[in-house]
């Protein structure tokens, strides 16, 4: 909500009418006499090369997943296949101008465009940034194979060729020697160093990531441009709709400045075989009847919208020579319908039954090799023994990359029993990485000039003063402010750092923690997004691979089901699923909020921590947030930054001598003990440490039982150490948060600490969480969050009856049992 | 209304009974003075009767099952009543036919999980719990230092000892039997200061001693019994030894005296022999009596030093003396004056000066008491029965002949105070009326003596140079050759046969 523009009631409230522009559909038809001005023959013929190998990889799998046989290769692919028969054309059409520069993103069905892109790339590059390519890939691994194997190839390109066929294959037969050790499989096959990004078995999936791509080649001023393909079935998808928006936002054109002016280098590319699994997208369960029809809604240059024939190689290859400049012309995005037709199903089990033989046999009469070839023929750039010989070169390398893929000593898989970790070693990168670039980094004015870095500095850094009394509210350094300063810090060190959210410029962020960042960071580097949480994650994801740091924001911790898949699928699995090719700096902030009700009040930690891939950090005091933000904005995976609404303004109770004002870090996955005891412990996770506190203080006074209590200040990972050396002292320990008391995660540690710690436990870990029930309104909290009473009822029923105690709630077994039998 | 039936409490030191038998089914009508159920503790059998009418609403205890005291057992009442409340496995207190929590919730209360709820009980809840019905199912009752009831959580605790994991490996490491402990967690479950004050005040154990009390069971259960002899005090294999022994003693001494030694006791502790095919038998379940008693006399023989020495007696002058008394006794509001009665009197006059036979043998020490105090062994349907007169000694042979009639009869029915059935320093067993003349009582440890008494015959003594016929009583005097050498024996036996034969005399004293 910038306040440099004025909405003007008198100017939208005027009178008139939208117009549009036509949108051309399969508008190419120059020949092949006509092309051969922007052709030789050897263009000509390696297009249909390329096409003819795809054919040939997708036939050979075809034929492996339905007759279990190949070329006499026997072999069983359990895996998936989803096979893009018939789409020829339109891979090799689209990749025939790419570089390695420009980045393609896919969908489950696009072993053709890797290869037509890799194919690409690899013709365009020199020999010796070939060989170094392969040569340091895994070490060499896949070039000492295909080296080894294939001596009759003559040139580094026709090795890389073997190379890149050889790579995806074994990636989709799961061997270690794939492009991605066998760990993405058939529908995440990717290889970076050809600009080959990541394919995604989430139908859409790409898209919100090509943005956070597109994005981080704008932002940081990176060559080249980025395809998503994503298929016509998933123009139906939420996600898919929401990366538009945030790619087509006005104020790349009306408020980014100087050379940041301007639209993302982004294709949106539906490659439209006009099925989404069994639905016709169009006459069924579409209703554009034309897809790039959509493009016409979005913005004023709807989109640079175009219908392209995608059984013309031509017609792609020239339909993205015009996008591609208007994307260079900073007129971005762009919306392209390719036009094409699969032959086979979506997969091996899909019978077709949704069309009809006729339908199918007469999109095969117009086989883009086929036609292609024939035109070729016909304007006598090469004769059919050209082609034949082509085809002959093809089969032989499908063939051989085949035989020696599927032999387990060549191509073994993973060996998870001699080396357990293999997989668990990727879930991570664990890294320690300053800044992800180095250069200088975009601000507007110097740290000390900031107005709320001056404000702060009249702060007092402890919650308690000298006298032992707390420092008011409106003086004291608070936990909102030791975020503001670990981030503030981040973006005067990673010029790469962007941070944005739904309200992250001019209004502070949510709950006043950004507060001072609009003065200090032009538009690209902190800005607005609509309201679109699935795309602001998923931007996030695609902008943390390519290699820039973020934070995106969520408001509300209620929200990140709006963002369940770029969260659960995408942010959590890329680092594994490239086997450590990628990494994920990506910080997700969320935060617990409290008075207003069942949506906006929910502590989900508990489904992040469930979810592999993820680490997960919720600190309740200044010094924690400031130290865990520092250490989430150093490292190079994903963290998702829990904060509670309810303590954005407490002040530093534990730390001796308060919030350090220099740079320090706390350690991701560790506990800290904020009061020590012996007779019984309480871990707490987020804010719930301050009730346990005052239920500690109740114990002490009232039953002389001397509390410890540890702030778990991080879910995943978690050191138990600390917990456990207290448990052996204690013997007694109760698990307290705010999150719903079924499937908390601390079920998870309470059953962890019983596994490890049987044989010290006097009675069992209990868990203290909030009511199986929606949150209530704020007036009827303290019958839903945990309050210090529960804590201590819950002493007195489960772990050692306190004399005299009358407890006001029930934490009785049967009563515990009466809940669950009802599901409440 | 609905009202539960409970276990009664049959002595104060009976803590749970055995339903042997329920002669009324869920659903049945009963009637005041129908009887409901059959239960036994460890020496007798009661019936218990229906006091109200109606339907048999619920019963909570199967047979077989061990019923705590003061337990609800079954709810009659009328159709469409609720008897779930009265549900002691669903967190109702024992006993308690008190409704707090009224609104229970059928469904909630989860019909079948044995739990009690412990948690105190306000008025504050009970108006919560009118208005919350969540609330249902909760028990009452204080646990804690108190030292009132705690009840099992899982109505496990009758079984099993209950003890958390830490406080096991503190037992464990310090060489404790857990099963000491006083239990102060909740549902009874002993925690780690629980071990903590057993270090402190209780037995501690070698290793090998604790590995033998656990391998002992429930019966090497008896706080403070063994004295430790080992390094610190600590109990060792022969203290715990010694103690079992003399728990064998105990449950002897609490249970049963007698007397005609069945074979078949004896026998059944050997391996039952195969059984042939073909063999036409029945086979018929021990009763907790006849098991009682078996296991009773089998440690008597097998763990004192005893013999019999048989003489007999004219019993002229108390059989003179019977009769006289039963012309008169209307007149002399007398009791019916038996031979036994005589005998037991006798007996209770004779022992004073025999301390040795009315005494304890405890090992190393023996406790010799100063009053008599007479077992009576009974026969009765169920098995021999041994009540006590208590202070023989000091009761007139009025008294003792009344005691011993009622003594008899409860025995019979099956009522007797089962506090009646233990403490004797002696034992008097009569097969006398079965024609018997000669016997070896077995001795009731840790009692000294027991005394046989058989029929009449009549013999042939000479007196003065002439044979008479006069009737002779044989008594038969089993003691134990740990305590008591044979001619201090003889001599009792000697004083008692002049007591006697001398009866008028002896009643006079």
């Amino acid at each position: 909500m910038p306040k440099s523009q004025f909405i003007d009631p008198r100017e939208v409230r005027k009178s008139g009418s939208i117009s549009f522009k036509d949108i051309p559909v399969n508008q190419y038809n120059k020949t092949i006499e006509e092309e051969k001005e922007n052709y030789t023959k050897e263009d000509f013929m390696r297009i249909f090369r390329d096409m003819a190998i795809i054919r040939e990889f997708e036939t050979m799998i075809n034929a492996i997943k339905t007759t279990g046989e190949y070329n006499g290769i026997k072999y069983n692919h359990p895996g998936p296949a989803h096979l893009s028969l018939g789409q020829e054309a339109a891979a090799v059409g689209q990749a025939y101008l790419l570089t390695k520069d420009d980045y393609i993103f896919g969908s489950h069905r696009s072993h053709g465009e890797v290869l037509a892109k890799g194919l690409s790339a690899i013709e365009k590059m020199g020999d010796d940034e070939l060989y170094d390519i392969m040569k340091n890939f895994f070490d060499g691994k896949i070039l000492k194979i295909v080296e080894g194997r294939q001596k009759n190839r003559s040139s580094i390109k026709e090795l890389a060729i073997d190379f890149l066929v050889y790579g995806v294959l074994a990636e989709n037969f799961a061997r270690e020697t794939g492009f991605n050790k066998g760990l993405g499989g058939s529908m995440h096959i990717f290889f970076p160093p050809f600009g080959i990004y990541p394919n995604n078995a989430i139908v859409g999936g790409s898209a919100d990531i090509a943005v956070g791509a597109a994005l981080f080649k704008k932002i940081n001023k990176k060559k080249g441009i980025v395809i998503v393909n994503i298929g016509d079935g998933s123009m139906g998808c939420g996600p898919v709709w929401e990366a538009i928006c945030l790619a087509t936002m006005d104020q790349y054109k009306l408020l980014w400045e100087g050379e940041y002016k301007g639209g993302l280098p982004l294709i949106f590319n539906f490659m439209n075989n006009q099925y989404g699994m069994g639905g016709q997208t169009c006459g069924e369960t579409m209703g554009y009847r034309i897809l790039a029809r959509v493009g016409a809604g979005v913005n004023p240059e709807q989109m640079h919208a175009e219908r392209v024939d995608g059984y013309s190689p031509l017609a792609v290859i020239d339909a993205i020579r015009r996008k591609k400049k208007i994307l260079e012309q900073k007129e971005g995005p762009v919306l392209l319908d390719t036009l094409t037709y699969r032959f086979t199903g979506h997969s091996p089990s899909d019978a077709s039954s949704y069309r009809t033989r006729e339908e199918v046999d007469a999109w095969m009469q117009e086989d883009s090799l086929t036609s292609y070839r024939s035109s070729l023929v016909e304007a006598g750039v090469a004769s059919h023994d050209e082609f034949e010989e082509i085809l002959e070169n093809v089969k032989e390398l499908i063939t051989s990359t085949c035989s020696i893929v599927t032999d387990d000593n060549v191509s073994p898989r993973m060996d998870l029993v001699k080396d357990p970790d293999a997989i668990a070693r990727y879930m991570f990168s664990n890294q320690w990485v300053e800044k992800m670039e180095d250069r200088e980094c975009e601000t507007l004015i110097p740290r000390e000039e900031n107005p709320r870095v001056q404000q702060i500095m009249k702060k007092v850094r402890t919650g308690i003063d000298e006298n032992g009394k707390p420092v008011p509210k409106n003086r004291v350094y608070q936990l909102r402010d030791g975020i503001f300063e670990a981030i503030l810090d981040k973006f005067y060190t990673d010029p790469t750092l962007i941070a944005y959210g739904e309200e992250n410029r001019d209004w502070g962020g949510a709950f006043a923690v950004y507060r001072g960042l609009t003065e200090a960071l032009p538009y690209h580097r902190l800005f607005n997004t609509p309201i679109s949480e699935g795309a602001i994650v998923g931007s996030a994801v695609g902008y943390g691979m390519c290699g820039g740091r973020v934070i995106a924001e969520l408001m509300y911790c209620d929200f990140l089901g709006r963002a369940g898949d770029e969260i659960f699928n995408q942010l959590s699995k890329w680092q594994a699923m490239s086997a450590g090719l990628l990494k994920m700096p990506v910080v997700v902030r969320v935060s617990v909020g409290s008075k207003y009700g069942a949506q906006h009040s929910q502590d989900w930690t508990s489904l992040v921590a469930h979810i592999p891939g993820l680490k997960v950090v919720f600190p309740a005091t200044p010094y924690d947030a400031k130290g865990l933000m520092n250490s989430a904005l150093m490292g190079t995976d994903p963290v998702v930054f829990f904060e509670s609404q309810r303590i954005y303004d407490i002040g530093e109770l534990f730390h001796p001598g308060g919030v350090p004002g220099g740079y320090y870090e706390v350690p991701i996955g560790e506990p800290d003990v904020k009061k020590e005891g012996k007779d019984l412990t309480i871990l707490t996770i987020g804010a719930t440490l301050y009730r346990a506190l005052d239920a500690a203080k109740i114990l002490e006074e009232k039953y002389g039982v001397s509390v410890e209590i540890i702030d778990a200040r991080t879910l995943v990972p978690f050191n138990y150490e600390k917990v456990l050396e207290s448990v052996r002292k204690t013997g007694k320990i109760v698990l307290a948060s705010d999150a719903c008391e079924r499937n908390s995660y601390l079920k998870n540690m309470a059953q962890t600490i019983t596994e490890i710690a049987f044989d010290y436990l006097d009675a069992p870990p209990v868990v203290v969480g909030s009511m199986n029930w929606i949150t209530p309104a704020h007036e009827l909290e303290e019958y839903f969050f945990p309050q210090p009473g529960w804590i201590v009822d819950a002493v007195h029923e489960k772990i050692m009856p306190l004399k005299g105690h009358v407890p006001k709630t029930n934490y009785t077994p049967n009563e515990q049992l009466r809940r669950n039998k009802k599901g409440i | 209304m609905a009202v539960p039936v409970i276990m009664p409490r049959q002595g104060q030191t009976v803590e749970s009974c055995i339903i042997a038998k329920w002669h009324k089914k869920k659903g049945d009508k009963v009637s005041a003075g129908d009887i409901l159920f059959t239960y036994e503790t460890d020496k007798a059998t009661f019936d218990e009767e229906a006091k109200d009418n109606g339907i048999l609403l619920d019963i909570f205890f199967e047979e077989g099952d061990d019923v705590p005291v003061l337990t609800n057992v079954c709810v009659i009442g009328q159709e469409g009543e609720d008897a779930l409340i009265f549900n002691p496995h669903t967190g109702k207190g024992q006993g308690d036919a008190g409704d707090k929590t009224g609104k229970a919730d059928e469904e909630d209360t989860g019909e079948g999980i044995k739990i009690y709820a412990k948690r105190v009980w306000t008025s504050e809840d009970d108006e919560k719990a009118g208005e919350d019905d969540g609330k249902a199912g909760k028990g009452e009752g204080e646990a804690g230092d108190d030292g009132e009831t705690a009840f099992p959580v899982d109505g496990l605790a009758g079984d099993k000892v209950k003890i958390s994991p830490r406080a096991r490996n503190l037992a464990g490491k310090a060489g404790i039997d857990y099963r000491y402990a006083r239990p102060t967690g909740p549902g009874n479950r002993i925690v780690e200061k629980d071990i903590i004050a057993l270090m402190e005040e209780g037995p501690v154990f070698t290793r090998a001693a604790m590995d033998d009390s656990l391998k002992a069971g429930e019966k090497a259960i008896m706080p403070g019994a063994a004295e430790g002899t080992g390094i610190g005090g600590r109990i060792t294999t022969c203290d715990l030894e010694r103690v079992l022994e003399k728990l064998e003693k105990t449950i002897v001494a609490e249970s049963v005296s007698h007397a005609p030694a069945p074979a078949a006791s004896i026998t059944s502790i050997a391996p039952p022999p195969a059984v042939q095919p073909g063999l036409d038998f029945t086979e018929m379940k021990l009763t907790t009596i006849r098991k009682t008693i078996a296991r009773a006399m089998h440690n008597s023989l097998m763990s004192t030093a005893q013999l019999t020495l048989n003489t007999s007696f004219d019993a002229t002058e108390i059989l003179e003396f019977r009769k006289k008394v039963k012309q008169n006794k209307d007149k002399l509001k007398l009791q019916n004056i038996t031979i036994n009665g005589i005998v037991l009197f006798a007996v209770s006059r004779t022992l004073p000066g025999h301390k040795m036979l009315n005494a304890h043998f405890l090992d190393d020490r023996v406790l010799l008491f100063n009053a008599v105090h007479l077992g009576v062994a009974v026969d009765t349907e169920r098995g021999l029965m041994v009540p006590t007169i208590f202070n023989a000694d000091k009761k007139s042979l009025n008294e003792i002949s009344a005691e011993t009639k009622i003594l008899a009869e409860e025995c019979q029915k099956g009522s007797i105070n089962p506090d009646l059935l233990k403490g004797g320093t002696f034992t008097v067993t009569n097969l006398g009326m079965l024609d018997i003349e000669s016997f070896t009582p077995v001795l009731n440890p840790p009692q000294t003596g027991i005394l046989g008494v058989s029929n009449i015959v009549t013999r042939v003594k000479e007196v003065n140079g002439q044979y008479i016929y006069y009737p002779a009583m044989g008594l038969s005097l089993t003691f134990d050759h740990r305590a008591v050498d044979g001619a201090p024996a003889a001599r009792f036996l000697m004083d008692l046969k002049a007591n006697l034969e001398n009866f008028i005399i002896l009643l006079s004293n």
